[in-house]
């Protein structure tokens, strides 16, 4: 994957996940059934999108990481 | 032995233990202004992750974080979404900011964005800004020290005494070894707070519910208000979307332009590290997951604390833990105020001097550091007179401190990444956006859909700092090379 589409889809997903723990964006999962883990529903997706920022930030990462290594030749 | 004397004696050898921690890494810092500030910029991966973590984690957080839950129910998920958001695009601005540093020696983020637009007034505000949002939230750190050990002690060790003892330690490591004692403090400081969150988070619904399960069943049926997003106001009654989503807004921009966290980008050893601690970062915040567990639990629970913010230190107390439990959640909750409050007092003293007076006063290394120390002591001693004022809104104040802090957001992002920015658009829109975050804190009836005054402040600031910077002279071709290549 290139930079530019990684680093695209990062902030997609950065963009994505404001307007998912916000209004109005939250208003549809903003309810506590089903209890996800035994957590309301509206906490498990908060949670989920910070877990979730833990991945594409991973990702991203080995993508920059690939790119900085073929740079320095 | 009575149980609040043993508790004591936990509290006591824990205090111990970071005093002598924080003492001997002061012994590997060089004895200079880069080594007080910036720990010579030899931060590894684990010192760097608890260092951001154990900062970002405050009194706020540990004793705060369960009293929103217990008593605002689902408004507290607000916590939970804004830390990595703020944090992401750190990514890229902590390596940039980094390699400006390591180029021009910058070491607060005042000096970045100075660097770019040359302006001692500028500098000066800067530090005055972040000199403003600093103090209350140091109160907030200090009295929340001595809430926990005046509540577990049963009254024996008094809120003034309490604060007095834990922030002299704080201060005495802070002023004999800078930032490296910050540094390894924290990290200690930052694995006890997650232990004992966890451990506690989980202990309390399994032991009062049978589970987390059958605790959040229970809360629904009974007090499903509680649950529902937005969650509650402070008063019980049901609070606003633009509330909500403004206060994540404006603590996501807010996050990392808290200079001590910022200035974590010049500490760092390499860029690598700093990119570490951004991935990692958003672990650290599902830490309140068990947090929000423990204020949960209270909300059935019979009898209720003096305050919400009471919730924690109360649930362990009535439920019959053993003195040693309960004197190491004590320490957990003091690692989580002490490990904000000596950043915050570290942070303060190198902005103001770093920041204003050198702008004005030509001081060499060594009385530099020895006016640093000075203003330790005196920001300290200012919160410390604050911290003991019974009355003193504190929630609502750290909640304006992110209104004033965020406002740092667009200078700095200007600084780096907008060439056709400019001196002047950078003053007019700090100035604009700080004037209107304060005016709206001051009349809260007149805010705009209920949104935080910080968000009010930036839809000022922003196009103030867009519009004056076009309407006026692009900066020297020169300059700009000179900064940036």
């Amino acid at each position: 994957m290139s930079l530019k589409t990684a680093r695209a889809l990062t902030i997609a997903y950065l963009a994505l996940m404001t307007i998912s723990v916000t209004w109005p964006g939250l208003l549809p999962f903003a309810r506590i059934e089903p209890l996800i883990l035994g957590l309301p529903f509206s906490m498990a997706w908060i949670a989920g999108w910070v877990a979730g920022s833990v991945v594409v930030l991973y990702l991203l990462d080995r993508v920059e990481r690939r790119h900085r290594q073929e740079g320095d030749h | 032995m009575e149980q609040w004397l043993l508790v004591s004696i936990i509290i006591a050898g824990y205090l111990l233990l970071t005093l002598t921690i924080g003492l001997m890494a002061g012994r590997r810092s060089s004895d200079s202004v880069a080594g007080f500030v910036a720990a010579d910029r030899s931060f590894g991966l684990l010192v760097m992750y608890f260092v951001t973590g154990a900062s970002v984690f405050s009194a706020f957080a540990f004793l705060g974080g369960p009293g929103w839950a217990y008593s605002r129910g689902a408004a507290a998920f607000y916590i939970l979404a804004y830390g990595a958001l703020g944090m992401a695009p750190f990514y890229w601005m902590g390596p940039r900011a980094a390699s400006l540093g390591r180029k021009h020696g910058f070491v607060t983020q005042a000096q970045l964005v100075v660097g770019r637009f040359p302006s001692n007034g500028l500098s000066s505000l800067i530090a005055l800004v972040s000199l403003v949002a600093f103090v209350p939230y140091i109160t907030l750190q200090m009295r929340g020290a001595g809430i926990v050990i005046e509540a577990v002690t049963d009254g024996h060790v008094p809120l003034w005494l309490g604060a007095a003892v834990a922030y002299g330690i704080v201060i005495a490591y802070v002023l004999s070894a800078g930032a490296m004692a910050v540094g390894w403090t924290n990290t200690f400081q930052g694995i006890f707070m997650v232990v004992i969150a966890w451990a506690l988070g989980l202990y309390l619904p399994f032991r009062l519910y049978g589970g987390v399960r059958p605790m959040f069943e229970r809360i629904a049926t009974e007090r499903p208000d509680l649950l529902t997003l937005p969650g509650l106001t402070a008063t019980g009654d049901p609070w606003t979307w633009g509330a909500y989503s403004s206060l994540i807004i404006v603590s996501a921009v807010g996050l990392m332009m808290w200079p001590h966290l910022f200035m974590k980008a010049f500490t760092a050893k390499d860029d690598e590290t700093l990119r570490r601690t951004v991935i990692l970062f958003p672990t650290f915040q599902l830490f309140l997951i068990p947090i929000f567990l423990i204020g949960f639990s209270g909300v059935l629970f019979a009898g209720q604390p003096p305050a919400p913010d009471f919730i924690l230190p109360f649930m362990i107390l009535e439920t019959g833990l053993p003195a040693i439990v309960v004197g190491l959640f004590c320490a957990g909750a003091l690692s989580a105020s002490m490990s904000t409050g000596d950043a915050l007092l570290h942070a303060s003293a190198s902005v103001v001097v770093q920041d204003g007076v050198t702008k004005y006063l030509d001081l060499d290394d060594r009385a530099q550091r020895r006016l640093m120390r000075g203003i330790v002591l005196i920001t300290g001693g200012i919160a410390y007179y604050f911290a003991l004022d019974p009355d003193s809104s504190l929630v609502q104040l750290l909640a304006s401190a992110y209104g004033i802090i965020s406002q740092l957001a667009p200078p700095v992002v200007a600084a780096m990444y907008w060439k056709r920015a400019t001196t002047t658009g950078a003053i007019s829109g700090l100035v604009a956006g700080t004037a209107t975050a304060f005016f709206f804190f001051l009349n809260p009836e007149l805010k705009l859909l209920d949104l935080h005054e910080g968000v009010l402040g930036l839809m000022v600031h922003i196009p103030t700092l867009v519009a004056v910077s076009l309407l006026t002279p692009e900066q020297d071709e020169g300059h700009l090379r000179g900064f940036f290549s």
